[in-house]
């Protein structure tokens, strides 16, 4: 009936028929809507779509490129001299905390071969830009200018050089777009530095402050406390600063308190990121995420003996630390220590 | 009336610029003042053209908004549909305003989008926004003027 209407009335404009017409397109426009939120076959679709309007980006960022490629012509050569020498001191102090990182992690391999644990995996880090594109401010997502060419795939973590900024969810062929763990729909699995405990980190809608509801009344949790990673749910890798807690809001009666955290990683205004790999991604989908707390009791030497290395806290306790990826943490000692 | 065709080139061009200018990266918090410059262009177009911005348009126009700013698929739609409608519907009233009642109509539409918004944000159960979500209707009012003028010119410079 309606599209009868408005077959004959695409010249008179009929009052009615306009009504029909914003009726049918509203009820398409909502139910899309809705099919979004729930996940429901249009992700796909969107996910496709994507690859169409990817030059669009292109087109965007051309002229922001352009400029400061311009821009960064005509910078005068004392501020070059300038950030020069501050980039070198900045590279030696971060030298000095290496050499100490190499201490350590030659300390911690010492201490695993003593309890026949197994080396944890390496990551590889790969760096992207930001593109030069705003989204939907409610959206919480970003563009970095890495895509399926270079070997993103859906899922990887991403940091900047402060914390965790969020993970991979759409990938294109020169663009990916990231989810902030701001986004309210986020959540990271975390647990606080000072004292191990683990919990769940929501992002609230705001850049600035990130939730966590499920910290037991009771627990130790300290304002500018240091939250990280904790590398359950397989996504993340352990041990990257998250936030630092900013307020916790006990009240009476409940059994959880609310706590309250900064997120440490630059959400809104960082330009650089790193997108971080194992160097198998593509094996631990197929790997069940519940695995990981019966680990180790299951662990012969050989297979399942899935430790997670680089990760502060590990040896308070161990079972239930034991985050990331086990079928790498399996392949490596398959690699080395074929028994 | 004849003589109000535009060339959908025209159309085609300036609603081109909104999206580049909506997806442009602003410096500091600009970006929290962005006008929402497809709609702009759009009630620009509805304003002086007889037909040619249909319903359907502005609902492609509106996904293909949704698909480049990664929002809900559907809420760009939804809004330009709802605008599109409108202003086809007081057109005929629209165009004899005095300039300042105008802007306000405009001022009024771009709120209305706004509350739109608002609706399917709590729908969604997302927290509530802050003040700021309140500032682009504004800051598209007073660029309103600058877009009329623009787009006169460019529609004056192609018919010649």
């Amino acid at each position: 009936m309606v599209t009868g209407s408005s077959g004959t009335d695409t010249k008179i404009f009929g009052p009615a028929a306009q009504t029909a017409r914003l009726m049918l397109y509203g009820l398409l426009a909502v139910v899309l809507m809705a099919m979004d939120q729930r996940g429901h076959f249009v992700p796909r679709i969107r996910s496709l779509a994507l690859y169409l309007v990817e030059p669009v980006y292109h087109v965007v960022e051309w002229p922001v490129r352009a400029a400061r490629n311009i821009f960064g012509q005509f910078q005068s050569h004392r501020s070059m001299r300038n950030e020069n020498e501050t980039l070198k001191q900045q590279l030696l102090r971060q030298k000095g905390v290496l050499q100490r990182f190499e201490a350590l992690s030659e300390e911690n391999r010492r201490l695993r071969s003593l309890i026949e644990g197994a080396e944890g995996q390496t990551f590889e880090f790969q760096y992207a830009e930001l593109v030069r594109v705003d989204l939907d401010p409610f959206s919480h997502k970003v563009v970095v200018n890495r895509g399926a060419l270079d070997e993103v795939t859906a899922g990887q973590a991403v940091i900047d050089g402060a914390g965790v900024m969020g993970q991979v969810e759409d990938v294109r062929p020169h663009f990916s777009t990231i989810r902030l763990i701001s986004d309210p729909n986020h959540a990271l699995p975390v647990q606080i530095n000072r004292t191990g405990l683990r919990t769940v980190a929501f992002g609230s809608g705001e850049t600035g402050v990130l939730k966590m509801p499920s910290v037991p009344r009771q627990a130790d949790v300290r304002e500018g406390d240091l939250i990280v990673t904790s590398g359950l749910g397989d996504r993340f890798p352990g041990g990257y600063p998250v936030a630092k807690v900013s307020g916790i809001y006990r009240e009476e009666g409940q059994t959880f308190v609310l706590v309250e955290a900064v997120p440490l990683a630059a959400l809104d205004r960082g330009r650089e990121v790193l997108l971080i790999s194992t160097p198998d991604v593509a094996q631990e989908e197929g790997q069940d995420p519940e695995l990981q707390d019966g680990l180790e009791d299951k662990s012969a030497p050989g297979e399942g003996a899935n430790q997670e290395v680089d990760k502060p806290g590990a040896e308070e306790d161990g079972v239930e630390q034991n985050g990331a990826e086990p079928s790498e943490a399996a392949k490596v000692v398959g690699g080395e220590d074929p028994g | 009336m004849n003589s109000r065709r535009i060339r959908p080139g025209v159309i085609i061009l300036t609603l081109a610029i909104a999206i580049v200018l909506t997806l442009v990266p602003l410096p500091l918090n600009l970006d929290l003042l962005r006008p929402y410059w497809v709609a702009l262009v759009l009630i620009y177009w509805c304003l002086e053209s007889q037909d040619q911005i249909s319903l359907g348009m502005a609902f492609s126009l509106g996904l293909l908004l949704d698909l480049l700013t990664g929002s809900l698929l559907g809420l760009h739609a939804l809004s330009l549909v709802i605008l599109v409608y409108l202003m086809t519907r007081f057109r005929a009233r629209l165009r004899f305003f005095p300039n300042w009642q105008l802007a306000l109509s405009i001022f009024a539409l771009l709120l209305n989008d706004r509350i739109i918004l608002l609706w399917i944000i709590s729908l969604r159960g997302d927290p509530v926004p802050s003040l700021s979500f309140w500032l682009p209707p504004i800051a598209g009012t007073l660029l309103w003027p600058v877009v009329f003028l623009l787009l006169d010119r460019a529609r004056g410079a192609m018919r010649r």
